[in-house]
């Protein structure tokens, strides 16, 4: 029996328990559905990063440096996905002399795992009728920005325990980036805070869904992301800094310190890498979604298609500045992150709760 | 210095008198030679520095344009091809016999820094012991070799054997030096910013590079020995393509073409003079394409549109190429006094191909300007950076593109005319900044500039009368030229000067053959380009220098 | 903030022309010049063993085997380590060994690329191509004997 719809809606482990264990639920009973939902959603989320690391990746790519890029294996090329997991499983798992472990092994795990969990949080929006969020508590967005930072601790082990002097630098690197750009990146969300009076994301996105003004009937949202554009811009790029792409690349930086922290991960270890810095860039744009762009809310389309659509818009623009922007330099880097993005970030804040204190 | 107040020693209205230096230099000139080039002085081998320095002060031979080593039956000699940014017509070599038995000779490496690293070459290869050299290690072959493999008595076959043990760790210092706060860290030979084989020995300071040592040689593949295999007339002319392959190839073989010219007094036609023009000048943006394009690759990190568009627009240059010459980059396509081939048929296809691809180069140049000149964050990167001021330019024997963004207005093309450049109308292309984004803009400029000259190549060509169409001129099977004829000629390169020195032994094979290779000089001022930096900027300094390891190497 | 802009205005008109310069090789067949120097084809028919090509080359690729009355008994060619100079078809006074368009040829071992003079007849034109007719027409006038047809083997 399906629930009917409410308009609270119903969160993802609650949907699955009523489904397999009827309304009234042991607590063990909840815990294999909220293990359960929480399965679903990594999976969701691993099906996306599958899609754009092998494949989408070097499709935007190439479309930018005028190549074609994988057209060989099934239509469009599709099949190099299955075709790249096989290859990069299959390959030998190297292990240097002298690395510490277990932080070795731990480093790719904590990053995957760290970016997956902070989509526990993420209003979703709803598909078939199941609503895809799996937790909704009132401290939701403290929650993810937490969740998001420990991708750093990840890296740094990551880059102290290869044994290597490019991944220890690439370590240090990852440090003084996150410091630098996690407070503007926090304090401009903060600003979107002051506007909601809450912390609790499906709240956000509920105060996200009214219209601003309507121009021709045609109605425009009351997204974040127009009614203060200047924190989302500033957003956006505290968020390509977060995730560490282009222009602030520079813990991977390939032409400077060969792969950063992943200089010395092969095999299935390269891949938790590989996937968790794009899963990370996808809970970056689930936030930015979230906070700025109405989060799944759309025309037509179910919720959860508008929210991909979302945060692929944000992958694809994160893929369209490293085609044209340059790394800056790491001193310019913290530059930029502690003399500019801090005092602009704070600007908006002050700026944002006079006018939120004054007008409402 | 001194030298701009005063009238240099030795020159006069038409050019050098070489008695007037041959007094300034007083009784250090044991005595006098001839080269097609220019003077011989020979001096005792415990005199260089001070002749050097006299030359330089009070004469104003501010380049060591190249350093050859070499050995006679009796004497081990050095030649120190000196001349001038200001006028490179005056040149000026400085023989040193060293004794056979103890081939020992004063280093100039006090007098130009450039002598640093080319006398090491000459004992790497050769065997002369420069005497007060800094830094005299082995520089392009591994420091346990045994033997010097130009000298003489080198045996061939016997082989390398070398313990293990021998092999430097070159991990062994950084080994927790308590005093030491610095990091060593190797840079390459596999580095993805090293464009080739190349070995930075770095130290860092956090990351600021408190020392860097190139460690070349890894493409070391004795082209001049393979160039003293092979006849004048032939077999030699392939493997200039070699020397910088990243399709600077004509201009290479130009350099070969001139000096083996001189040496045994060959006229080359007008028609293929233009021909040979043209074909450099494209060999030249093709050059610089990658140039350019590679080093926005090395600030963008990743393979990135710029490069791509680059290498796109390289590629039309190479079809252009493919159709003149039959290759895309290993072009073979000069011969000792002309070229093989005319231009294809039908010509009006060729010159319209070759029109579109001028009309379109603005255009593309625009789009470049759009994309990476005027970006800020690339400007914020570029500018101030690598810094390579004048003075350390000169002495570190700096040419091409890396000495004009100095502000040294030296170009070979100019300054020592051949092909038909000097009936052409173009400018040599300077800026003063001395840094990376100069560099980057000096080559994105002489791109225009060598439109230029195809363009104009292409108007003569077209109208060139159809029974004036000589390709080659006559020259016979086998040159033998007279023993003992020595020259050294230089043409512009795609990264500089490229030098080559011949001594002819009386055979149809040079009896040594040194190539001067701008990659290499350029490459040695990095020293001084990257110290205090941080390690992104070395990489873009190394990227803006734009070297070519084939070259360096050899 | 304008440069960076522009930037990505330039690389993003790119994405959207949706023009390509890639080369889908081997499905396409890429453009060759006529001149173009790829594997060379041999002609025994012509050949008179006067072993120019064989001084020439620069880097003894080519090898020639002759008996006691100096007639040919072999022809090899090392096409693994051939840098495509065309100094030999330069010298040759017959014609008899040309560098055709083809560049396609593997070995799974050096010895693979080892060209005897009946592989060397049995190399491919590529296209129909002769090249010789683009590179010295004046001397392709003997060489088309027989009505334009290709006349090597």
């Amino acid at each position: 029996m399906f629930a009917p719809l409410q308009a609270e809606p119903t969160l993802l482990p609650e949907t699955i328990g009523r489904f397999l264990f009827g309304s009234e639920m042991a607590i063990w009973q909840e815990m294999i559905a909220a293990f359960l939902a929480a399965f679903v959603v990594a999976n969701v989320m691993l099906a996306q990063a599958g899609v754009a690391g092998p494949w989408a990746k070097r499709k935007i790519t190439a479309a930018f440096t005028d190549r074609i890029a994988v057209n060989r294996h099934g239509p469009a090329g599709l099949l190099i996905i299955p075709a790249a997991a096989v290859q990069l499983m299959a390959k030998e798992l190297i292990i240097p002399d002298g690395v510490d472990r277990p932080a070795y092994d731990l480093a790719p795990i904590l990053l995957a795992f760290s970016a997956l969990i902070g989509f526990a949080v993420i209003p979703m929006g709803s598909i078939f009728g199941i609503n895809l969020q799996i937790a909704d508590p009132e401290s939701g967005v403290a929650y993810v920005f937490a969740a998001a930072s420990i991708a750093t601790l990840a890296l740094t082990m990551a880059g102290y325990a290869s044994n290597n002097k490019y991944s220890l630098m690439g370590g240090l690197r990852a440090i003084a980036q996150n410091i630098a750009y996690e407070i503007p990146l926090i304090v401009t969300g903060a600003s979107v805070i002051i506007f909601t009076g809450t912390l609790q994301t499906s709240e956000i996105v509920a105060q996200q869904a009214e219209p601003l003004v309507t121009i021709a009937g045609v109605s425009i949202p009351s997204w974040f992301a127009f009614v203060n554009p200047f924190a989302f811009v500033l957003f956006m790029v505290a968020n390509l800094a977060e995730v560490g792409r282009n222009p602030f690349d520079i813990p991977e930086a390939p032409t400077e310190i060969v792969a950063g922290y992943m200089t010395e991960y092969s095999s299935i270890y390269f891949v938790l890498f590989y996937m968790g810095e794009f899963i990370h860039i996808f809970l970056g744009g689930a936030i930015v979604t979230t906070l700025f762009l109405g989060g799944p809310s759309g025309p037509v389309l179910p919720g959860f298609v508008w929210f991909v659509i979302k945060i692929w818009a944000i992958f694809l623009f994160t893929q369209w500045a490293r085609s044209a922007v340059p790394r800056v330099r790491i001193d310019q880097l913290i530059e930029i992150g502690w003399k500019g993005m801090l005092v602009l970030s704070f600007a908006n804040l002050i700026l944002t709760a006079v006018i939120v204190g004054v007008m409402l | 210095m001194s030298l701009q107040e005063r009238q240099p020693v030795g020159v006069t209205e038409d050019g050098l008198d070489y008695d007037a230096l041959a007094d300034l230099l007083g009784d250090r000139v044991i005595g006098r030679e001839h080269h097609l080039n220019a003077e011989g002085f020979v001096v005792r081998p415990t005199d260089v520095e001070e002749t050097l320095e006299l030359l330089r002060d009070e004469a104003g031979f501010d380049h060591l344009s190249c350093l050859t080593a070499q050995e006679y039956e009796d004497r081990y000699e050095s030649i120190y091809h000196l001349t001038k940014y200001d006028d490179r017509t005056q040149e000026l070599s400085v023989v040193v016999p060293a004794d056979p038995e103890d081939p020992v000779s004063e280093s100039a490496a006090g007098v130009y820094e450039t002598a640093n690293w080319h006398e090491r070459e000459a004992y790497d290869l050769v065997g002369v012991d420069y005497d007060d050299h800094p830094d005299l290690r082995r520089i392009l072959l591994p420091e346990t070799w045994q033997g010097h493999p130009l000298a003489n008595d080198y045996h061939q076959d016997r082989p390398q054997l070398v313990p293990f043990q021998e092999h430097k760790n070159p991990l062994e210092d950084d080994h927790h030096d308590a005093e030491s706060d610095t990091m060593f860290l190797n840079i390459g030979p596999h580095h993805p910013a090293t464009h080739g084989v190349l070995h930075l020995k770095t130290t860092l300071d956090g990351e600021q590079v408190a020392d860097v040592d190139p460690d070349i040689g890894y493409l070391h593949r004795c082209e001049e020995q393979m160039a003293q295999q092979g006849t004048y007339r032939h077999q030699i002319m392939p493997y200039p393509d070699r020397w910088d392959y990243a399709s600077a190839g004509l201009l290479n073989e130009w350099a070969y073409a001139r000096v083996a010219e001189d040496l045994n007094d060959i006229e080359v036609p007008e028609y293929a003079q233009v021909i040979r023009t043209m074909g450099a000048e494209l060999c030249r943006i093709a050059a610089h394409m990658l140039a350019v394009g590679t080093f926005a690759l090395d600030i963008y990190g990743d393979f990135t549109a710029i490069f791509m568009y680059a290498m796109r627009d390289r590629e039309k240059v190479q079809n252009i190429l493919e159709d003149l010459t039959g290759q895309r980059m290993m072009f073979n396509y000069f011969r000792l006094g002309g070229v093989v081939w005319d231009l294809p048929e039908p010509r009006e296809e060729f010159f319209e191909q070759t029109r579109d691809f001028l009309d379109d180069l603005p255009e593309t140049l625009e789009e470049y300007h759009d994309l990476i000149t005027n970006n800020e964050i690339f400007q914020k990167r570029v500018i101030d950076t690598g810094v390579l001021d004048p003075e350390d330019a000169k002495s570190y024997g700096c040419t091409g593109p890396v000495a004009r963004a100095s502000g040294i207005d030296y170009d070979l093309r100019r300054d020592d005319p051949y092909g038909y450049y000097d009936e052409l109308d173009w400018d040599v292309i300077t800026e003063n900044g001395g840094d990376n984004y100069s560099r980057f803009l000096v080559r994105m400029q002489e791109v225009e500039q060598s439109a230029r000259i195809i363009e104009q190549c292409v108007d003569l060509l077209e109208d060139w009368p159809e029974d004036e169409r000589t390709i080659q001129s006559n020259v016979p099977r086998t040159l033998k030229p007279e023993p003992d004829t020595e020259t050294y000629r230089a043409v512009e390169g795609a990264k500089g000067e490229l030098g080559i020195y011949v001594r002819s032994d009386g055979t149809d094979k040079p009896g040594r053959f040194k190539i001067r290779s701008p990659c290499f000089s350029n490459l040695s001022a990095l020293e001084s380009m990257s110290e205090g930096e941080y390690v992104p900027d070395l990489v873009a300094t190394l990227g803006s220098l734009d070297v070519i390891l084939g070259e360096v190497d050899r | 903030m304008i440069g960076v802009l522009k930037s990505m205005a330039t690389t993003l008109k790119h994405a959207l022309d949706g023009s390509t310069f890639t080369v889908e090789y081997p499905d396409v067949a890429p453009e060759v010049s006529p001149r173009f120097r790829g594997v060379h084809k041999f002609s025994q028919e012509r050949c008179i063993w006067c072993r120019q090509c064989e001084n020439v080359c620069p880097n003894d690729t080519i090898q020639i085997v002759q008996d006691d009355q100096r007639n040919g008994e072999q022809y090899n060619l090392h096409i693994g380590q051939c840098i495509y100079c065309r100094l030999c078809e330069e010298v040759c006074p017959v014609d008899a060994i040309l560098l055709t368009q083809n560049f396609e040829f593997t070995g799974d071992t050096k010895d693979d690329l080892v060209y005897n003079k009946e592989q060397l007849k049995n190399v491919p034109w590529y296209k129909d191509i002769d090249p010789l007719e683009s590179r010295e027409p004046d001397r392709g006038a003997w060489i088309g004997e027989g009505e334009g047809e290709l006349d090597y083997q």
